[in-house]
């Protein structure tokens, strides 16, 4: 195999690269790495914008978000969250991709209705959520025609179960996300595999464990990261509910950052060491999870290669 | 060479990054001697009034000043804050805005504003401070001593607006006291109405003036000294407070959908709807004793070829039989500010002192029925003002309008944020069927999340 010297390839190709690089770069560095760095410099300080004075506070503004129960819960929130929204997407939407790859009638017709949610704002749907839920609302009414009138309460004005309807109205779209993600990873697989495995005995359980999901187990990862950072700057879902409420009862960090911006007061220094706080977890714990979600003989296999990878990419 | 020119560039964007978040406008704040031009365009910017009042006022400016073309521009509140800061900053910013005493405004968007002494000096001679309703002025100067806006006009609450309609039909009395309002919710559940309604979910801080309405019934005194920190939010008055609030609950006087949502929309559609008979809502809902004005919130909060129904302020009942009576709080609404960065400072100065100066303007603004004037002495132009019921609207409004110019004890501006949303927290625990906490542990937890504000003292 004939290779070419590396210095000589990107010697040619470097003022050219850059230049195409450079409006991208120029837009990722201003706008996007700017906020960073801005947050990063107003979280050690007491501000509230305009001509107010601004006070040097050191790391106090991360140590209130430490202190606060309201941060913790909010944290907790994230965690309930991101676990059940999580875990009703995985079964919907596998459960949606593998029946709409059984050559189901009218498949077409369900995918759109499954689809349609994920489509909808937000906050298009909020005040139908907030009807469906509220004190006199559509569920209770429900409760009431089964003859469970006992169990009708004010299901989003209550910190029992708040939590649970800004959970309940994510996973309504949450389930048609992860049904495209899988059908479309599904459509991947190939059919002799699977007609191998029918010929063996499996039948539809065993196949879905043994062929389909570890077939797809790249785009559960996949959800897995998307779905967690959508709990860790989830805001209108809650905000447009319940506004994190009653008494911080559905707070989330996004909420919490939101309302040190917005309110009268806008401690801006307080909801800049919240969104360093959100960054630093989002990006940990997104690396973890696509270390750790890999394939390990995928990555052995990577790192045996990686030499040899990369002298055969510089072909 | 190249490293350190990669250096040498991210260490100017940070640099830059640096200087930027410092910026501030000098703090050179002397209105000069600027003369009021009589031709010239202003840019105006708030989040109130709503634009069709805010052109109503410019077209009655108009009138006097025809070659002033003044151009409104309305922001949602959270939207406003967000859009006038980097305005200012760049000095691309509005020629005259709206600042609020609230939540420390006049230190936030202040720096940017020529002092307007001066002007009113010019305009209103050397007595010109005792002219604008008490402690207007004070709450909009700023900490280092400017004042930062001339205030437009005040607002109040403290009381209640019922439905006359209603008690006429259930056959209720008015409430005077915790039993009498007791006796009146009956008769008017009894008769298909919701009684009080109330809406304390959220973030907004409206149960804040609920709290302190009670709070004056226990004692006139101790709301504002727990808010500076001369008194504690768990003293016995604040765990009186609380136990008011949640046997109102408990008794029905306060509807079980009260955490559903906020008092907009909850509450201001289920009064404006016909449905409920009492609501807690400022001076501001005088404007639907209106006629037109009646109709168009009916009609917002979804009734079709609406009837106006007569409506009318209310005392806050003395809950805490204490013979306390109630006490109406309040302060400047809102000032109107000059950018000190703007090319039209004559014509804005023009403007500004009509609005907030001139017998004229201000009564505009005094008809509108929704502001007390900011300056002492203008009344509503009954003659011109069409109100669903003139015999009985009228006086009780002219008589909360007095009480209001009157009052000394203040709205939310010497109360700080955190503690507003720290009671909010703290009705909301105590109105949540689901909490099981102590009233006490309640006000603790109060008093240990609020923060005493050091304003006006």
């Amino acid at each position: 195999m004939e290779t070419r010297p590396r210095g000589g390839r990107k010697s040619r190709l470097r003022p050219g690269g850059l230049a195409w690089l450079a409006p991208g770069f120029v837009l990722s560095v201003g706008l996007i790495y700017y906020c960073i760095f801005y947050s990063g410099f107003l979280s050690f300080f007491s501000w509230r914008g305009g001509t107010s004075k601004m006070t040097f506070v050191g790391w106090d503004n991360y140590a209130k978000a430490f202190d606060s129960p309201v941060f913790w819960s909010a944290i907790w929130h994230t965690i309930v969250f991101f676990v059940v929204v999580f875990a009703v997407q995985v079964v919907g939407g596998v459960a949606f991709a593998t029946a709409m790859h059984s050559g189901l009638k009218f498949a077409t017709l369900y995918k759109v209705i499954v689809f349609v949610p994920v489509v909808i704002a937000p906050a298009i749907m909020a005040p139908a959520h907030i009807q469906v839920w509220s004190s006199d609302g559509t569920a209770n009414a429900i409760l009431d025609l089964l003859g469970l009138g006992g169990l009708a309460q004010g299901w989003i004005g209550q910190s029992s179960t708040s939590l649970m309807v800004v959970t309940l109205v994510q996973c309504w779209g949450a389930v048609g996300f992860g049904f495209l993600l899988y059908f479309a990873a599904m459509s991947q697989i190939e059919q002799e595999m699977l007609e191998a495995a029918r010929l063996d005995g499996a039948g539809n359980l065993r196949i879905l464990w043994s062929i389909i999901l570890p077939n797809v187990k790249a785009t559960t990862v996949s959800l897995a990261i998307l779905n967690f950072i959508t709990a860790l700057k989830l805001f209108d879902n809650p905000w447009l509910l319940t506004q994190g409420g009653p008494a911080h009862s559905s707070e989330f960090l996004g909420t919490m950052i939101y309302s040190e911006v917005s309110g009268q007061s806008r401690s801006l220094g307080y909801a800049s060491a919240l969104s360093m706080i959100l960054l630093v977890i989002a990006v940990v714990v997104s690396v973890l999870m696509n270390t750790t979600g890999r394939d390990r003989p995928a990555r052995m296999k990577a790192r045996r290669l990686a030499p040899a990878e990369t002298g055969a990419q510089d072909v | 060479m190249k490293k350190r020119v990669v250096a040498a560039a991210a260490a100017s964007v940070f640099l830059f990054s640096l200087t930027g978040c410092g910026s501030a406008a000098s703090t050179d704040t002397t209105a000069g001697a600027v003369t009021p031009a009589s031709s010239g365009e202003v840019s105006w910017w708030g989040w109130t009034p709503d634009t069709p009042v805010a052109e109503k006022y410019i077209a009655a400016f108009n009138k006097e000043y025809p070659n002033i073309k003044v151009t409104y521009k309305n922001y949602e509140n959270v939207d406003y804050r967000n859009a006038i800061t980097p305005a200012l900053e760049s000095g691309t910013g509005p020629d005259v805005y709206d600042i609020s005493p609230a939540g420390g405004s006049p230190d936030t968007w202040g720096g940017f504003a020529l002092d307007p002494s001066t002007l009113a000096q010019q305009t209103l001679g050397a007595d010109w401070k005792d002219k604008f309703g008490t402690g207007y002025l004070q709450q909009l100067t700023n900490s280092d001593g400017q004042l930062t806006a001339l205030p437009l006009g005040g607002m109040t609450a403290g009381f209640l607006w019922y439905n006359a309609d209603i008690f006429t039909a259930a056959g209720a009395d008015l409430p005077t006291d915790y039993n009498s309002w007791v006796a009146a919710c009956k008769k008017i559940q009894a008769a298909g109405k919701i009684c009080f309604t109330m809406g304390a979910g959220g973030e907004d801080t409206f149960p804040t003036e609920f709290f302190h309405s009670i709070a004056n019934s226990v004692d006139p005194a101790w709301f504002l000294k727990a808010a500076t920190g001369d008194a504690k939010w768990n003293d016995p008055q604040g765990i009186e407070v609380l136990n008011i609030i949640k046997k109102m609950k408990d008794d029905g006087i306060i509807s079980k959908n009260v955490l559903d949502a906020g008092q907009y929309p909850l509450a201001n559609e289920e009064f404006m709807r016909g449905k409920a008979a009492m609501v807690q809502m400022g001076y501001w809902y005088a404007q639907y004793s209106g006629l037109e004005s009646a109709k168009t919130a009916m009609e917002s909060a979804g009734v079709s070829n609406p009837t106006p129904f007569v409506q009318l302020p209310l005392d806050f009942p003395d809950v805490a039989a204490k013979g306390n009576g109630s006490q109406v709080f309040g302060e400047a609404d809102y000032g109107l500010a000059i950018n000190k960065d703007s090319k039209n400072v004559g014509a804005a100065q023009t403007f500004v002192a009509w609005m907030t100066m001139s017998k004229n303007g201000q009564q505009m603004v005094a008809n509108a029925i929704d502001l007390i004037p900011g300056l002492k002495g203008v009344e509503p132009d009954w003659t011109s003002i069409k109100l669903v019921d003139p015999t009985r609207q009228q006086p009780a409004i002219a008589t909360l309008l007095q009480k209001s110019a009157s009052t000394t004890q203040t709205r939310q501006w010497q109360t700080t944020e955190t503690t507003l949303k720290a009671i909010v927290v703290a009705v909301q625990q105590v109105l949540d069927p689901t909490v099981h906490t102590s009233i006490e542990d309640i006000a603790q937890a109060l008093q240990d999340s609020s923060e005493a504000s050091t304003v006006g003292k």
